[in-house]
């Protein structure tokens, strides 16, 4: 079973780990058939397409908990109503076929919503926003497990507007390569001469995935 | 900025957010406009002390219970939080609703120890309520306290409103009903106070007048109103099965201290050891029914979706039907794979086969106390532990696949020789050798023996009231001895701390309202988390004393006479202080008390004829 379900704004401080530690318990109080993994220590299959920091919340995460016997979206959205904890509803459910790609393969872009604190620096980001994606190649930091690495984010853009003091974004996110927040942020403000990036809040909206013909899509809807 | 958007941006600049976020499963929101009494549960130490308090999550859902109040928590913030909310001019707020603390009507503390007294103070501070009770406002919130330090409630009786001592779950709806009814009558907060005096357990300080004696001991505490009552008895819950237990627990996202279910299975203890406050402050002993908690352990695991079950009481087993109440859990949690913590002692041969075959086995430590070193010493302190039980116990741990274990003992009890101390040492070496006699190839590798010893305190409400502590200089004496001796034994750690803070607990847990001013002044000085190590500024409570010209001697390291008037004689704990006296006079004697339940005792219970099942 996949299920769409959101990380509210009140909760972004919660790391991955413990949102995951959060879904297990609710599968367990929601008296569903889960399945458990074999072994010494068995624990719930339940999986996320994408983790998501701490620090931001989401709109339309995407898990998948296996079951061991059939249940329809709806008795499963019924059963997760209650069980799930009030900052974190699922909003849709649906069967996936056993032989479906790994949710975490599929996602190929994220779209994001970045509202900033200080309207001043929306404002700059604003005007300056064509000229910034005008550049041949804009370099930003990227943390990776050797160290910092410097990538090129401008082929991961895939769609950037500013408005209302929020910077609306489409970028890349896949296991080997992403273009996340926080580098586009430190990239605006490095543009814009601006000694840091300015606090935002970030919301995930969704997830995407690609299309047969090579359209980004709502995850939920391939 | 908005206070809301103030906070949002706090949290993104502190190490655990998380702490300040509310939110958690089974947590309530009411709407604050449809409530007509808010009361603010304030655990004076960090969010994840507060959250594994079982305690509070009774009072708390207790409390939200009742339609017409609500109840909120409020935690003691980190040092970087409150940095900036003193910064940015926050005031303290609870994780519910984010209510500045001084807009309830009732603040709510829970004195689990006395090291958490700065914490009230900070929190007072932080959440804009003055921190003397003679300061605050008519519409100021009426400030209480509750919980085992609250049986000497001398220390903070410039500080807090009133007191309730003893079982909480009916007194607190009853004080809050009558603080509900005062103020909707238009009383002011002193008539307030005094219809208080009415409700069990309650003891409102400033209804009492303390005069000394020339040697700075009480001469007597006298209630200055009609209304304040002679002594105050604690609130009894008579029967647990009958009394509110909350099954939609809160869950916290991040990892706390105990992070399970907490089943409480019995309240209060019958072994009569006589250094543990405990143990005389919650008799007497109540037991909950095997099905009422069977069906309480389900109703919990539903609601909560946790994997673990812990049985929560002071001596677990002890009750009555153990084994069984286990395999009833067993069964019926088996299902939902729920593994059962079990108090690893006492385990009849039965129940171990049907433990293996369900639970988990985990092959940590195991824990035992046997507190002191020597029969002789054991003997004092009643402590019903033979040192062939204790081997007995360890030989079939090593045979059982264990390696590790912990011992506890206490230092500088009273009669204590260093015989005793180089007894803590035998035990060990006695309990090492247990592991070395079980083949090489039997035994799981990595012998680990932890020794613990703790430094004494003398608390109120036990037969060791009347002690003196032993002064610091001779509890390093002692710890170096000891350390030294246990240098000698191979696969032995030794633990010990700086008895700074055991001195400090000593001269609060049998203060009275003198140490009070120490305590404002320290926290003036900056003094606040004092139990967590690198907060603790023992320099600026030394400050303290001499400033105020208050002798900390006076209250850790003197002898009391027998007929001395006890800051806390104004408290009715049950036991009376003639058991009290008898049980010192053979510990002096080395000659012991035999458990309860094999006889009463007339410790004082047996006054209130029915409420305990072991008496007369």
């Amino acid at each position: 079973m996949m299920a769409v379900f959101e990380k509210s704004e009140r909760l972004r401080h919660i790391g991955h780990l413990d949102i995951q530690r959060a879904v297990q318990r609710a599968l367990r109080r929601s008296g569903l058939p889960v399945s458990y993994s074999k072994g010494f220590n068995p624990h719930i299959l339940l999986t996320f397409a994408s983790a998501l920091s701490t620090g931001a919340a989401g709109r339309r995460e995407i898990m998948e908990v296996q079951l061991d016997r059939e249940v329809s979206p709806e008795e499963f959205l019924e059963a997760m109503r209650t069980a799930m904890p009030p900052d974190m509803q699922i909003s849709a459910a649906k069967v996936l076929d056993e032989r479906h790609i790994a949710l975490m393969a599929q996602v190929a872009a994220a779209d994001y919503t970045l509202t900033l604190d200080d309207g001043a620096a929306a404002a700059i980001f604003a005007e300056k926003l064509e000229d910034f994606l005008a550049q041949e190649s804009i370099m930003a930091m990227r943390k990776t497990k050797s160290g910092m690495k410097e990538t090129d984010i401008c082929p991961l853009i895939h769609d950037l507007t500013i408005q209302d003091g929020a910077i609306h974004a489409v970028m890349t996110l896949t296991e080997r390569l992403a273009c996340k927040p926080g580098m586009l942020l430190d990239a605006l403000a490095a543009f814009c001469g601006m000694e840091e990036a300015p606090r935002a809040l970030v919301v995930r909206n969704r997830l995407l995935g690609m299309t047969e013909s090579g359209e980004l899509a709502p995850l939920e809807t391939l | 900025m908005t206070m809301y958007e103030k906070i949002e941006a706090m949290l993104e600049k502190v190490q655990k957010a998380p702490r300040y976020t509310g939110g958690e499963m089974n947590t309530t929101v009411k709407n604050w406009d449809e409530a007509a009494l808010h009361f603010a549960f304030c655990f004076p130490d960090t969010y994840e002390v507060a959250m594994s308090h079982l305690g509070m999550k009774i009072l708390y859902h207790g409390i939200n219970s009742q339609p017409d109040m609500l109840c909120e928590r409020v935690c003691m913030p980190w040092v970087d939080m409150k940095a900036l909310m003193e910064e940015e001019n926050v005031p303290l707020f609870s994780l519910e609703s984010r209510t500045p603390l001084h807009q309830f009507d009732v603040v709510g503390f829970t004195l689990q120890y006395e090291m958490s007294y700065t914490n009230i103070l900070a929190m007072l501070k932080l959440g804009g309520i003055p921190l003397l009770g003679c300061e605050r406002a008519e519409d100021a919130p009426i400030v209480v306290a509750g919980g085992p330090c609250a049986f000497n409630p001398e220390p903070l009786a410039e500080i807090i409103d009133a007191f309730m001592v003893g079982d909480g779950e009916e007194q607190i709806l009853e004080l809050n009903r009558v603080i509900l009814e005062g103020r909707r009558a238009g009383k002011s907060r002193a008539e307030i106070l005094k219809a208080l005096c009415k409700v069990q357990g309650v003891y409102v300080p400033s209804l009492y007048d303390v005069a000394y004696n020339e040697d700075g001991t009480i001469r007597a505490m006298t209630p200055n109103c009609e209304e304040a009552p002679e002594k105050v008895m604690k609130a009894i819950i008579t029967d647990l099965d009958s009394t509110y237990y909350p099954t939609e627990i809160p869950v916290p996202y991040t990892e706390i201290i105990h992070d399970r279910i907490m089943l409480e299975i019995m309240r209060g203890c019958t072994r009569g050891c006589r250094f543990c406050q405990a143990g005389m402050l919650y008799r007497p002993v109540r037991e909950r029914s095997l099905e009422r908690l069977a069906d309480l352990a389900v109703s919990l695991e539903n609601a909560t979706g946790y994997e673990d079950i812990s049985l929560s009481s002071l001596s677990s087993g002890d009750y009555t039907c153990l084994a069984e109440l286990i395999r009833e859990l067993i069964r019926r949690m088996k299902e939902k794979r729920v593994s059962i913590s079990l108090p690893s002692l006492r385990l009849d041969s039965i129940l171990k086969d049907s433990l293996e075959e369900t639970q988990k086995e985990r092959k940590t430590s195991l824990t035992f106390a046997p507190e002191a070193g020597t029969q002789r010493l054991r003997d004092v302190i009643n402590k019903g532990v033979t040192e062939d039980d204790l081997i007995e116990k360890v030989r079939d741990a090593f045979q059982g696949g264990w390696s590790s274990v912990k011992l506890y003992f206490m230092m500088g009890l009273p009669t204590e020789t260093y015989e005793d101390l180089d007894g803590i040492a035998d035990l060990a070496r006695k309990v090492t050798a247990e592991y070395f006699a079980v083949p090489k190839a039997e035994r799981a590798k990595g012998l680990r023996v932890t020794c613990s010893a703790s430094v004494f305190v003398p608390k109120p409400f036990t037969p060791f009231q009347w002690e003196p502590q032993d002064t610091q200089e001779i509890v390093r004496e002692k710890q170096h001895y000891l350390r030294d001796k246990l240098k000698q034994v191979k696969g032995v750690n030794f633990n010990y701390h700086e008895s700074d803070l055991s001195y400090l607990e000593a001269c609060f847990a049998r203060g009275d309202r003198r140490m009070g001013k120490v305590l404002l002044r320290a926290f003036e000085k900056g003094c606040i988390l004092d139990s967590w190590g690198e907060h603790f500024k023992y320099e600026a409570w030394r400050e303290a004393f001499e400033e105020t010209g208050v002798d900390p001697a006076f209250y850790a390291f003197r002898r009391r006479e027998k007929d001395e008037i006890m800051p806390w004689d104004i408290i009715d704990c049950g036991v009376t202080k003639e058991f009290l006296w008898r049980e010192k006079e053979k510990a002096d004697q080395a000659v012991t008390t035999k458990d309860c339940r094999k006889g009463c005792n007339g410790c004082g219970l047996q006054r209130f004829k029915g409420v305990c099942s072991f008496c007369g």
